[in-house]
């Protein structure tokens, strides 16, 4: 590796080579004789090559200069073959390497001054020391953005090497160093491998280079021993480029006016520019409103809120007008979904102020409401509906299922057959004291002028929150169940007394009851109105369940084809090519409409932190960065090749001349 | 006889012969005969022609005065006639080796000029020699006279084989040794030598000749596309020496150039020197060339 040539062919390779320059010369003597043949003089043939033959050395040698050209070529192969080379200041330490290559969003970013970007750079230098590995040493190529992936175990094959690395494409995933560290410790430090303590240690340490070309912007390692690992880190970037991205966009209504959306934004700046950006925002590739963003002079975030008004369905984005070094932040994206209508069951029997209430505008615009009497608990229907999760919301008015359905649900006046749940004896005319008002169920709810006949105080599983508190005990209690939420109220509306049916309370006639009931509804209906849809990053898993129980999903991302998923059985739907910046677009079943979108943003401030870092550190140590890097090894075994083919284009056309010989 | 009427019909047809016998050879220069011609000469003598005047001295041939211009002028003045006298004829054959290609060869083609030549000239009564350039110093060539002496000439013609590589300067000088005296030189070579033409040529040129070069060259030498062909060792029959080639066209185009120029050198350089010049192409017939290049240039008429 020091020296001025590498060996690059084995005995046989060059036994081969040396026996070409013989055979051209023994070609060259067994060629076809001349023809000898008398003529009356060669006075004026002489003549005619006589200015060729301007003198005898010269002459010689162009009797025979074909063969001179091709001794000449294969000795240029020949020292192609030796790769001739200057030799670089940089040196690979070891035998074993582990090429650790971000491949992060912010590798993507091209620094001023640079034609490629730091991923690029990245496998030009890996490459190079691919190049110059010794035959017998072997390396491995791991990529890491928020995951690793090992493009190629350790092999000795430096040609699959070389083409796994040309092949790694830029990511838009956060970086998360901790995996690719333990993939590349495994063989390094089986020790570290080994699950538990008892294992018996089977594969032999085998010390490793680990060769970490990064930005160096992940989080602190910890809780990782290098052992045998020897990290050397290769910083990549330049220190002073500066960057402005988007941290937070999102959608949200107006909690003060319900119709009215509004937006807001946190742009944070790396580096010293600017004060102060334009912000775009656009409504379905349209302009929709601009701001001017200053930037805090210190901690360089700045923020914005639009106010949108009422917006129907549609896409936003924003986007940072700034020219800076890695584009991918200055854009961000969301939507406003449309409102997706609540499943509600109600399970209810003679309750007609129940009925009424569920009949108002409000509940129909936010919720799809079926009304069926107690038998409906036994029929097959229910125990399918129930079990497959087709309602958010069930209500069970004074009666209870046996089994508690995939949903949210609401009992009136009986236990959820749910452990925990308890009714304490009824109590006669408790006096309520307190509504948990912070509560969405309970907001704008007035219970000053109720009165209840008889109730039972409850007792509820951990986790959960009492909803109205009495004198006697908590009346109304909601408490979590897997996923989902059991409210319960500690009376029914109808009571049965001696054959006879009256009303439990008076809350049914009163103003707050619509209004309860619409707050049940749009809580535990899960009904989100127009609001900020959910921003992932990039890689991460989209999960969401259909509401109409569509068999798959079409999924539309900002470009590319349409992907179609299938459901898992609980109707749980993932969906994890979500390598694309953008929104994407969520269409159930044959429907044409989207019923969802959903966006991916980096929103990370390390990533978006484009400076990249000197020292990576660990939690005992710091690695420091080799920040100069010299150039490897420098190859001219392919200018001898070219020269080589030059030897030979003039062989041949020397040959097809033959004027001259 | 038989013999002889193979030599005849070898060298020159008997079509030719009536051809050439009307024909006559003529000098541009006029030069002293030896013997009592049919040429005129500088001599003055006692043809009819009238020559020129002179006054006369003591001891002058009383007959010759002009006895009207005595008359008139009364002065004696002496009339002078024109002396008709024989033409010396040489022919120089080139021998060499070289001479002996191309069919017919150049040699045969040299002679039956030679022939042709020396025909005419015996017809005239003139002094005819042919010798060639290897003639030997004390061998001289016979000198024939009269149209009986064409069976001698044809003879010895006969007698000349290809073989006698003397140099052109040496062949020249040694000519012009054995023969001091004027006329005209039909000199019938190829001008192969490597040494260069041009001292011998000048050589010739300073004698009291009236010298015609008549270069032979055969189509192998003119045109060698035809026989030349491949990678080939030529080897001189002379010296043996050795051109390698390989016959492509653009060697054939510079061999070409090269032709030309040199038959462009020769022809310039014996214009310069007075001399006459004349490219013979083996491949066209002897009687063609006798009956109408030859009296174009005016060796005939």
């Amino acid at each position: 590796m020091t020296s001025f040539f590498i060996n690059t062919l084995g005995p046989l390779g060059w036994t081969l080579l040396a026996l070409v320059p013989p055979a051209i010369i023994a070609l060259y003597f067994l060629k076809l004789r001349r023809q000898p043949l008398e003529v009356p003089s060669t006075f004026l043939w002489s003549k005619t090559i006589e200015d060729l033959h301007v003198n005898s050395l010269w002459q010689k040698m162009r009797q025979s200069l074909l063969l001179f050209l091709q001794l000449l070529f294969v000795l240029l192969l020949i020292l192609a073959v030796l790769r001739p080379g200057m030799e670089g200041q940089q040196k690979l330490i070891g035998d074993r390497f582990v090429f650790l290559i971000d491949n992060s969003a912010s590798m993507g970013a091209k620094d001023a001054e640079s034609s490629r970007s730091r991923l690029d750079e990245a496998k030009k230098r890996v490459l190079e020391m691919i190049d110059q590995m010794d035959s017998g040493d072997v390396g491995m190529v791991v990529t890491f953005s928020d995951r690793a992936n090992v493009l190629q175990q350790f092999t000795d094959n430096q040609r699959v090497l070389a083409a796994k690395v040309r092949a790694i494409k830029p990511t838009e995933h956060t970086t998360d160093i901790m995996e690719a560290l333990r993939v590349a410790s495994g063989l390094a430090n089986p020790s570290q491998a080994a699950f538990d303590e008892g294992d018996v240690q089977v594969a032999e340490e085998k010390p490793a280079t680990a060769y970490i070309l990064s930005d160096g912007r992940f989080p602190t390692i910890t809780d990782f021993n290098f052992g045998n690992l020897e990290p050397i880190y290769l910083p990549l970037g330049d220190e002073a480029s500066s960057n402005v991205g988007i941290l937070a966009f999102s959608t949200q209504r107006n909690p003060e006016k319900d119709d009215e959306l509004q937006v807001f934004c946190r742009i944070g700046r790396f580096g010293t520019e600017p004060d102060e950006v334009t912000a775009n925002l656009y409504f379905n590739n349209s302009l929709l409103d601009v701001a001017r963003i200053k930037l805090d002079g210190e901690d360089g975030t700045g923020g914005a809120q639009f106010d949108l008004g009422s917006l129907d369905v549609g896409k936003l984005r924003l986007e940072i007008d700034h020219e800076d070094v890695f584009p991918d932040d200055n854009v961000a994206y969301a939507a406003i979904n449309p409102p997706s209508r609540a499943q509600v069951l109600i399970v209810s029997e003679g309750n007609n102020y129940l009925r009424f209430s569920l009949g108002t505008d409000q509940i129909r615009r936010i919720a799809d409401v079926k009304i069926v009497p107690l038998d409906y608990l036994k029929t097959e229907d229910y125990t399918k509906e129930a079990a497959s999760g087709r309602y958010d919301l069930i209500v069970y008015d004074d009666c209870a299922p046996e089994n508690m359905p995939e949903a949210n649900t609401v009992f009136f006046g009986q236990k959820p057959p749910v452990e925990g749940w308890v009714f304490k004896e009824a109590k006669v005319l408790p006096q309520i004291i307190d509504i948990a008002q912070s509560h969405p169920i309970m907001s704008f709810v007035n219970l000053g002028n109720v009165s209840i006949y008889k109730a039972s105080p409850l007792e509820f599983p951990p986790g959960g929150t009492v909803l109205i508190e009495s004198d006697e005990g908590a009346l109304m209690a909601i408490a979590p169940r897997k996923s989902y939420e059991d409210a319960v109220l500690g009376f029914s509306f109808l009571v049965s007394e001696d054959d006879k049916t009256f009303f439990n309370t008076e809350w049914t006639k009163r103003l707050s009851f619509p209004v309860f009931v619409k707050n049940l509804v749009q809580y535990l209906g899960d009904v989100r109105e127009g609001q900020g849809e959910s921003s992932i990053r990039p890689g991460e898993s989209f999960n969401f369940r259909s509401a109409g129980f569509a068999k798959e999903a079409h999924i539309k991302p900002p470009s590319g084809r349409v992907r179609t998923i299938v459901p898992t059985a609980d109707n749980l739907f993932a969906f994890s090519e979500t390598d694309q910046l953008g929104t994407y677009e969520v269409r159930e079943g044959d429907a044409k409409d989207v019923s969802q979108y959903f966006s991916v943003n980096i929103f990370d401030a390390e990533e978006s932190q484009i400076q990249p870092k000197p020292e990576i550190d660990t939690q005992w140590e710091k690695i420091e960065g080799n920040e100069a890097w010299l150039p490897m090894r420098k190859e001219y075994w392919k200018w001898l090749v070219v020269l080589a083919l030059i030897v030979l284009l003039i062989e041949w056309y020397i040959y097809n001349r033959r004027v001259y010989v | 006889m038989a013999k002889t009427t193979n030599i005849v019909s070898d060298l020159l047809s008997p079509e030719l012969l009536a051809q050439l016998e009307r024909m006559e050879l003529v000098s541009r220069k006029v030069f002293r005969g030896r013997m009592k011609g049919e040429r005129r000469s500088k001599r003055k003598g006692t043809s009819v022609e009238f020559a020129d005047f002179r006054p006369y001295v003591a001891g002058d041939d009383l007959r010759f005065i002009d006895w009207n211009m005595y008359a008139r002028l009364d002065r004696l003045f002496l009339k002078m006639f024109l002396e008709e006298e024989d033409l010396h004829f040489y022919t120089l054959i080139d021998a060499s080796t070289s001479m002996d290609f191309g069919t017919p060869s150049k040699l045969t083609y040299a002679k039956q000029l030679a022939a042709a030549l020396g025909f005419v000239g015996l017809c005239r009564t003139d002094r005819v020699r042919i010798e060639t350039l290897g003639t030997e110093l004390r061998r001289p060539g016979p000198i024939l006279r009269g149209r009986h002496s064409v069976w001698r000439m044809l003879d010895y013609l006969n007698g000349i084989e290809a073989g006698e590589n003397v140099p052109l300067l040496e062949g020249a000088k040694n000519f012009c040794l054995r023969n001091s005296g004027k006329g005209i030189l039909v000199l019938i070579t190829d001008l192969m030598d490597k040494s260069g033409f041009e001292p011998a040529l000048r050589f010739l040129s300073t004698q009291q000749m009236d010298v015609y070069v008549v270069q032979t060259l055969a189509p192998v030498e003119l045109n060698p596309a035809e026989q030349i062909k491949g990678d080939l060792k030529l080897v001189d029959c002379e010296d043996g020496d050795i051109a390698e080639i390989t016959v492509s066209r653009p060697l054939l185009d510079r061999y070409k150039r090269t032709l030309d120029a040199f038959v462009d050198g020769a022809r310039t350089f014996c214009a310069k020197r007075g001399m006459a010049y004349m490219l013979a192409n083996t491949e066209i017939p002897v009687s063609q060339l006798v009956s109408s290049y030859m009296r174009q240039r005016g060796l005939l008429r």
